[in-house]
């Protein structure tokens, strides 16, 4: 601590701080990029002093001496205001490899002085838990010699799913008798981009995604679809033939809705689908919140609201008092806003209560699904406890749904859409076949993608996790153009497309050995194991040892 | 010919169908017997004409009629002949290692896989996998499949070597006559086509052009191959070269190069072509949003450092209450300009050497920067004592303007002193003999030499030399003042002691009598003294007394003592006790008895709990509170024309009423000018300090201390403590930042008006804040850059 500070309760050390800077003096050129790059202004040049104490051998003529010289270096801050975030900004733009942020292996301190002037902490990301039990899930049911297995090198695979409502056989073919009307019903591919709203991330990230998504279908027939997330749609894309691959978002805030409505009579498709927020996994039952500070000319003028405010979406729509309210009013407007032909699910963060609202849903002819966020679900603005503590995971409520749907006979009429947590450990493949063969008909991904097609640095180590702030050092979550000119919108499409096409080629890997080409295997939990008895029990899937 | 030991058998008996165990039994105890050629009436027997292995590969014939079952010529060998007299089942030629296997007929499924040597000639069409998983063995000779009609589905699937001849003559499908997905993971070989197909492996094979070189091989073997099938008479019609074509497995390197539309090219071709120039955001945003590095310049930095040249006020400034811009004092020291510099601080005080030298606690370094870094703060008395033989400026021309200052001590000969430097007449009355107030009359000489205190009341009285002494003032005689001058200023301080009622409490001689007696040698003392209240004046008490032969000096408080510095130095030197909290109950002739019943003895008593100003004088108008004059911020009264300063107002510091006095002065100039006066354009221009009166004071952690030595204490002459002051918040031109700036960026410039500025060049600067961390002074701020949307 330098002794110019005062001293407070709050007053760390460096040694107290989560992240630490291990600087290197005999590599540093002191350049400056490392200080330059911080998002956080959490190192800075350092002045220091050396003492030299010289002694001659006694008996020499010379007295002892002490003399004082200065030199120069990267000195962390320990006000907790700039506490390192472990980005390792530094180390990237270090020429010597000089600099690191290295985590401590101790709890640190900082974590109790996150509550300046009584706000506590709130962040983006992650909930910094790195178990999974989708990560612990076996396929174990391998075909070889009873069924045909496929070779998922050489099969030509569909692995497709439908998002919407599908009629049982007798109704279906009463309503082509009698040319009634049957509930819309897209083919998609089952991984979706989940929604992330335009002003949570840059435009150049928005672009990159919803590029790679356009080339997916357009180039490689992948018809992958990607979540607007409650923050409007850009004029052009509503009115682009590309509106088809995406899910269009409406939440609590109705941000960018009346440009979608001037749109809808020049749109060119429909899109896919329209998504209802009721929660999300990162924050269950909070609002959300776009600071004043990301609310520039364009997001302004992208969601219909004045320049530099903060914008809050409540944790409730504000007229909805009930799910039998909800379902019947938000699904029928939104359904009836195209003429019915566009399918319409709420999503909600997984809880406890989430059986009820499926149980709704099946009553309701038009609800088109349901999409689960679960307690891993991130990117969102959120305060650290609800990030940390609140919500549901998502394997055992997706189970219980789907298992739901099964003692109705619904299973195949409902389809679910699992999000929160999916690849969180990098394993995204493996989870969204675990949580497909638990049930769900499709799964979205959020983080993963951030991480995979922009580089983002967020880990469950709480590493980074600024996406609120504005400061995201990959230009992702920011509408600084000093820092999303970062990120490159055709590299990010790029990735986009390598993430898809690796995907299915594990996802191949995993449903060919199970003898599946043709039809996603959910709910196929016979395929399933883990090696603890009691996941086993309450995901009624096989124990292992 | 006709020794060829020829063998017949038959794939079923009497007893009914023989195994395929017991029919390769019998094949293999024929071959072994010497015959070599086996005739077969075959029963759907497994595996038939396989592993024949005989040394030198020679020959033996099998031909088969009836219904072979799967997999004939399964491992065949060199030197194997099959021929089939009508269809084949499955997997003919499975494993072929050498035999030459014909079918008068098609084949199913499975023709030839993992075929690595021998060749197949089918005179049909074949099922589906046909040729697939076939090798290529560089020692031995190529597999070969040859087809007369079509391939089905999935034909050439991993295939690695060896040549497939598809002819197309009467295909089961004529649209297609290689079925569906041919050739996925075919890494090796060649296939000879005629006819229409529907695609293949793009990515693991292509299309190639047939050489001369293939089309003599073709043409020759096509009628080998027509032979063997006995259709020799299609030779014509399948030998035509334009209708052949030919696909040969892609190497790695070539399969690396992906046909997809590169994203560039799709951003460009489809992406800016639906949505329009610029993309998704194109209509609402020109904002360049090209990629950029991390690493910037100019406007893309996300920070600028800004050259924040005397923008805030020296910690030293912003304490002390006569506003003296000390850090400037120190710059001309460092700049040669030693009499400047001592000389300047009669712009601020008249008593340069007396308060800063000697009587001031010192503010100034109190606040000073270094005492954040555990330093010595730079020693203001060293310079303030210089200033005893400073001569007054030389003085403007009266404008007329009067003012009469009612008091002579610090307070009111500041406010005079700083009006005559405006060019306004200023009078003062006092009560007493002698002019300057308490500094004269009550306090302790050994706090100040004489001599000092003469000479600068001396340059005082040159200064103003209308100075009435022993005047009381009454009301009459104010209102004749107000008449007669522009503006009054009370500054008569605050004489009445204050005391307390307890019994025998008329034993107690007030502080100030007792310092003012004291002074002129007249007030005994007793060897046992006993000071109610231990301020700072009850310090000087307490030295006084010591002087004056007291042995046992104690100070009393109801509270822990506020006296602090060099009076409470001097009190604890002459060994004086400090007690709390202690409460007098009475004085008696014993001393001091507490209402702990203690007594303290006492030859004398002495109070000093502070003076209050006597308000007698004043006239109706003027409103007070709490026995002291109201004012406000420029220390006016409720009479506008009447400002009140110092002790009257509230207790303060000797520096406390300069301050006020130069306050007052420049409101009074204010008020008399109609405006306030232009700091450069005032007689203070005359010597070259630049500072600011008004700006804030500079935030302690900018500035950088590393640079001095801790251990270096104490410094006695003017040029050793200038280069011990860190210049807060004026730059002092080192040109560390410039030595310290990464890029080089920082550039100095003279300016026309003289000086100099610092900018950090827009082009070289990365924003990394270094110059900012490096700067002794403070000078350099980082801020964050301005928003670009």
């Amino acid at each position: 601590m330098p002794a110019r500070s005062a001293f407070t309760p709050s007053t760390l050390s460096r040694r107290d701080l989560p992240w630490q800077i291990s600087w290197d003096i005999h590599n540093c050129t002191l350049c400056g990029r490392c200080t330059a790059v911080c998002p956080v202004n959490a190192i800075e040049l350092g002045v220091f002093r050396k003492r030299e104490i010289s002694v001659s051998p006694f008996g020499n003529q010379e007295r002892p001496d002490s003399s004082f010289s200065v030199y120069y270096g990267i000195r962390q801050r320990t006000d907790p205001g700039y506490a390192c975030i472990g980005c390792n900004m530094c180390n990237m733009v270090c020429p010597n490899n000089a600099i690191e942020a290295v985590k401590s292996e101790t709890t640190d301190m900082l974590r109790f002085h996150r509550d300046r002037g009584g706000q506590p902490r709130t962040r983006g990301g992650r909930r910094n838990s790195p178990e999974s039990v989708l990560d612990q899930i076996k396929f174990i049911r391998i075909s070889m010699l009873t069924d045909p297995a496929l070779d998922a090198g050489r099969h030509e695979f569909e692995l497709r799913t439908l998002m919407g409502r599908i009629l049982p056989p007798a109704k279906a073919i009463k309503a082509q008798r009698e040319n009634g009307w049957t509930p819309p019903v897209r083919e998609i591919y089952p991984l979706l981009i989940g929604g992330m709203s335009f002003g949570a991330l840059s435009p150049n990230m928005w672009e990159g995604l919803q590029m790679g998504v356009a080339y997916l279908n357009e180039e490689l027939r992948m018809p992958v679809r990607m979540c607007t997330g409650e923050g409007g749609c850009p004029p052009r894309l509503l009115r682009s033939r590309f509106l088809k691959y995406v899910i269009l978002q409406i939440a609590s805030g109705y941000f960018g809705w009346d440009e979608i409505i001037h749109a809808i009579p020049e749109m060119k498709e429909d899109p896919c689908a329209v998504e209802i927020k009721y929660g999300q996994g990162a924050k269950p039952g909070d609002g959300g919140l776009l600071q004043w500070h990301k609310v520039n000319k364009l997001i302004a003028a992208i969601r219909g609201v004045p320049l530099g405010v903060s914008l809050p979406s409540p944790p409730t729509h504000q007229t909805k008092y009930s799910i039998e309210e909800a379902v019947a009013k938000m699904i029928q407007s939104m359904s009836m806003a195209w003429g019915f032909r566009v399918p319409v699910y709420p999503k909600i963060s997984a809880s406890s209560t989430s059986l009820a609202v499926l149980n709704n849903l099946t009553r309701n002819p038009y609800a088109s699904g349901l999409a689960i966020d679960g307690e891993d679900g991130g990117t969102g603005a959120a305060y650290n406890v609800s990030m940390n503590h609140m919500g549901h995971p998502v394997a055992s409520n997706i189970r219980d749904c789907y298992i739901n749907l099964v003692k109705l006979g619904m299973q195949n009429e409902l389809p679910l859409i699992a999000g929160g947590g999916t690849g969180k450990n990098g394993n995204l493949a493996a989870n969204a076949a675990a949580l497909i063969m638990l049930g769900a008909s499709a799964v979205q991904i959020g983080k993963y993608i951030m991480q995979a097609a922009a580089g983002c640095l967020g880990t469950e180590g709480d590493r980074c996790n600024i996406c609120n702030i504005g400061r995201c050092p990959k230009g992702i979550t920011s509408q600084d153009p000093r820092l999303y000119r970062r990120l490159d919108p055709e590299k990010v499409a790029e990735r986009v497309v390598d993430v898809f096409l690796g995907f299915d080629i594990e996802l191949k890997k995993i449903v060919a050995p199970l003898g599946r080409s043709t039809s996603l295997p959910i709910g196929m939990s016979d395929a399933l194991g883990i090696s603890h008895q009691a996941a086993a029990q309450r995901l009624q899937i096989k124990y292992v040892v | 010919m006709s020794t060829i030991k020829t063998i017949r058998l038959k794939g079923k008996d009497e007893s009914g169908r023989m195994s395929s165990r017991v029919l390769e039994e019998r094949v293999q105890e024929a071959v072994r017997s010497g015959a070599r050629k086996i005739e077969i009436q075959a029963f759907g027997q497994h595996g038939l004409g396989g592993r024949i292995f005989l040394t030198d590969n020679e020959k033996v014939v099998i031909d088969i009629t009836g219904s072979p079952g799967q997999r004939v010529g399964a491992m065949g060998s060199p030197g194997t002949m099959i021929e089939i007299h009508g269809p084949a089942s499955d997997d003919i030629g499975w494993l072929n290692a050498g035999a030459e296997i014909i079918v008068h007929g098609y084949a199913t499924n499975g023709v030839c896989n993992a075929m690595a040597q021998g060749k197949v000639f089918i005179g049909g069409s074949i099922g589906s996998r046909g040729m697939t998983m076939t090798k290529f063995n560089p020692r031995l000779s190529l597999p070969e499949l040859w087809v007369l009609g079509s391939a089905g589905d999935y034909f050439a699937e991993f295939m690695a070597g060896g040549v497939a001849v598809i002819c197309g003559h009467e295909p089961q499908e004529p649209e297609n006559i290689l079925g569906y997905r041919p050739c996925v993971g075919m890494v090796g070989g060649s296939i000879f086509f005629r006819g229409p197909i529907k695609g293949y492996s793009q990515a693991d094979a292509k299309l190639v052009p047939i050489s001369d070189q293939d089309w003599e091989w073709l043409s020759e073997n096509l009628r080998v191959f027509l032979g063997k099938i006995k259709m020799i008479s299609l030779v014509e019609k399948l030998s035509v070269r334009e209708d052949w074509q030919c696909i040969t497995a892609r190497n790695p390197m070539e399969k690396k190069g992906s046909k997809a539309r590169s994203m560039s090219d799709f951003r460009r071709e489809v992406w800016e072509n639906e949505l329009g120039k610029g993309g998704l955001i194109g209509d609402l945003s020109d904002l360049d949003r090209s990629p950029i590095p991390l690493i910037t310049t100019g406007n893309l930095r996300r920070y600028v450092p800004v050259w924040e040249h005397r923008k805030y006020m020296a910690p030293c400034q912003a304490s002390c209450p006569a506003g003296i811009p000390v850090q400037e004092r120190w710059r001309l020291i460092r700049e040669g300009k030693v009499d400047e510099a001592v000389d300047v601080a009669l712009a601020f005080t008249p008593f340069p050497a007396s308060i800063c030298g000697y009587l001031c606690p010192h503010l100034c370094m109190q606040g000073c920067t270094k005492n954040t870094g555990n330093l010595n703060p730079v020693d203001i008395t060293v310079l303030g004592k210089e200033g005893v033989s400073s001569k007054e400026p030389q003085m403007p021309p009266l404008d007329g303007t009067r003012v009469a200052v009612v008091g002579g001590g610090p307070a009111g000969i500041s406010v005079a002193w700083q009006l005559r430097l405006m060019g306004h007449e200023a009078v003062i009355y006092d009560l007493e003999k002698v002019l300057g107030g308490k500094m004269i009359t009550a306090i302790p000489e050994h706090r100040i030499p004489g001599r000092v205190l003469d000479a600068e009341l001396e340059r005082v009285r040159r200064v103003i030399p209308h100075v009435f002494l022993g005047q009381k003032l009454s009301g009459k005689e104010f209102e004749q003042l107000k008449s007669d001058f522009d503006y009054i200023v009370l500054a008569t301080g605050a004489h009445k002691p204050k005391t307390i009622s307890v019994p025998g409490s008329e034993k107690i001689i007030p502080a100030l009598t007792f310092l003012k007696n004291a002074r002129q040698g007249q007030q005994n003392v007793g060897r046992r003294v006993v000071i109610i209240g231990a301020g700072n004046v009850g310090c000087d008490v307490a030295t006084e007394a010591h002087r004056l032969g007291a042995e046992e000096i104690t100070l009393i408080d109801i509270q822990e003592p506020a006296s602090f510095g060099k009076e409470r130095q001097e009190a604890e030197k002459a060994g004086a006790r400090f007690r709390y909290p202690c409460f007098t109950r009475e004085i008696t002739d014993e001393g001091v008895i507490l209402t702990t019943q203690e007594l303290i003895p006492a030859d004398t008593v002495v109070i000093s709990i502070g003076d209050a100003p006597d308000l007698d004088f004043l006239p109706e108008g003027i409103a007070t509170d709490r026995g002291f004059v109201l004012v406000n911020e420029i220390n006016q009264t409720s009479d506008p024309k009447i400002f009140a300063i110092g002790d009257i107002v509230r207790p303060g510091l000797l520096t406390d009423a300069i301050g006020a006095g130069r306050k007052t002065a420049t409101a009074i100039d204010a008020m008399v000018r109609g405006k306030f006066p232009d700091q450069q354009t005032s007689w203070i221009k005359k010597y070259s300090i630049e500072y600011s009166e008004t700006s804030e004071r500079i935030d302690y952690s900018r500035m950088t201390l590393e640079y001095y030595d801790p251990r270096a204490t104490e410094y006695n002459d003017l040029s050793g403590c200038a280069s011990q002051c860190s210049s807060c918040g004026t730059c002092m031109d080192c040109g560390l930042c410039e030595a310290v700036c990464p890029t080089n960026a920082i550039e100095r410039k003279s300016l026309e008006q003289g000086g100099f500025e610092r900018i950090a060049n827009p082009d070289k600067c990365i924003g990394c804040g270094f110059c900012g961390q490096c700067c002794p002074c403070g000078i350099w701020n980082l801020v964050e850059n301005f928003p670009l949307d």
